[in-house]
């Protein structure tokens, strides 16, 4: 059986997300970078794979899979003892719930900012706007909030157990941290110490630290 | 006791496809509605339900959830064998099914809902709308489209042959267009497009909700 191949890009957003997660599960992958630099996302060949032009994709022996969320899910599933996604039908949902207020009440603000956060960040030569970031960030502190209440009763979005609805959450939950110091940002404030705690525990999984320089080809583990 | 599904009265969003998850599953619940003007969704009872303050959420004897796909989820699980298999069980059908819906949350529904708030709620409350805004939005929409035209070549609908959770996502606000004048969803330069969502309107079960609204089948 061939080895898992990853195309995307080393620094990457969304091929961080898909690698982090691969690493948790101990996956063994190779990195294929795409040169997005020159177009490569958009040529014909690469249309026929990932019809709308972007990066990751992964092929895994043949099946080709897109979207990070989706990958990250069909991984997950095909190692059910990391237990990243609950079987048992009250805890499944719940883990459904959590992935979902990822998407729809972290995402949307987190991502817009934390992009751009990390352009700057990364130096590349991308516009950025000021007034995007700060009203991202304000509605993120909003919907923070809310995380605060429910991690004030368990450890992890879904319950005591860490899940991927936790991990999706990275990189964009580091990358607007940006904004902030290590000490105060809006994923670390004494205000909510529970997304501070949940926080620092999410970046310091080998799985994160795994490719703080980006992502690499990883054979073993 | 029988589910309890806690919701506004318009029959979109997220509100509507739960319902129309809840009609597609065949199963019997209560319809409490949460009237929105009168901000009871704010009130400290429904944020114990939902910590974001959001519609829909349910209670089935006890068990209490909130957002809607992920209540869909649910609801297919729990009414497993009856009425349509939302989220098929293989996992290279099940993968596929994901990778559609993500393509939904992500690619379709920002833009969309650009083009919604500027020409159905703006309108609706008599603001003029951000014709630019607009713009942007429709040209972003049939970009996706455009994909969706070569991913609907290949079958029936979004993730295959058969209707899933990715195809029902798309009803949360993309049937408000053409009830307001905006016909992108069935141009005829993109007639696989067209033809699935001919079928998704015309679907029994979503006929059947926007005829008879939210209600309560006990």
């Amino acid at each position: 059986m061939a080895i898992l191949k990853l195309h995307g890009g080393k620094q990457a957003t969304c091929t961080r997300r898909v690698a982090t997660v691969l690493h948790e599960l101990q996956v063994p992958f190779e990195l294929i970078e795409v040169d997005v630099a020159n177009g490569a996302h958009k040529s014909p060949e690469y249309l026929k794979i990932q019809p709308f032009g972007q990066i990751p994709y992964i092929d895994d022996d043949g099946f080709l899979l897109y979207e990070t969320r989706a990958i990250c899910r069909y991984i997950a599933a095909k190692y059910p003892e990391y237990g990243l996604i609950p079987t048992e039908p009250k805890a499944n949902a719940l883990f459904e719930q959590a992935a979902s207020v990822e998407l729809t009440n972290f995402d949307p603000s987190a991502s817009k900012a934390g992009l751009q956060l990390w352009i700057r960040k990364m130096g590349y030569p991308f516009p950025t706007d000021d007034k995007i970031i700060a009203d991202n960030l304000e509605t993120l502190e909003k919907k923070l909030d809310a995380y605060e209440a429910i991690l004030s009763k368990q450890r992890y979005l879904a319950g005591e157990t860490i899940t991927l609805a936790d991990i999706f959450h990275l990189p964009y939950g580091v990358f607007v941290t940006y904004a902030g110091s290590e000490s105060d940002s809006v994923m670390n404030r004494a205000s909510r110490p529970n997304v501070a705690r949940w926080y620092k525990q999410l970046i310091s999984r080998p799985s994160w630290l795994a490719y703080l320089d980006g992502v690499t080809t990883t054979t073993a583990y | 006791m029988v589910l309890k599904f806690y919701a506004s009265q318009f029959v979109a969003a997220g509100n509507g496809i739960v319902a129309l998850a809840l009609a597609e599953k065949q199963a019997a619940f209560e319809f409490v509605p949460i009237d929105m003007a009168a901000k009871e969704h704010k009130t400290e009872e429904y944020i114990a339900m939902n910590p974001f303050a959001q519609v829909p959420a349910i209670n089935d004897d006890g068990f209490a959830m909130y957002e809607s796909r992920a209540i869909c989820r649910y609801l297919d699980e729990r009414f497993a064998g009856q009425g349509a298999t939302l989220v098929p069980k293989g996992m290279e059908e099940r993968a596929v099914v994901e990778q559609a819906i993500s393509v939904e949350s992500m690619a379709f529904a920002p833009p969309l809902a650009k083009v919604v708030m500027e020409l159905v709620f703006k309108v609706r409350r008599g603001l003029a709308p951000d014709r630019a805004l607009a713009d942007e939005g429709m040209k972003e929409i049939s970009n996706i489209l455009d994909v969706y035209e070569v991913i609907l070549a290949k079958h029936r609908y979004l993730a295959g042959d058969d209707f899933t959770l990715a195809d029902l996502v798309h009803y949360a606000y993309a049937p408000m267009l053409a009830e307001n004048g905006v016909d992108i969803m069935t141009v005829k330069e993109r007639p696989n497009v067209a033809r699935w969502w001919n079928e998704l309107m015309s679907r029994p079960t979503w006929i059947k909700l926007k005829a008879e609204g939210m209600k309560s089948t006990v």
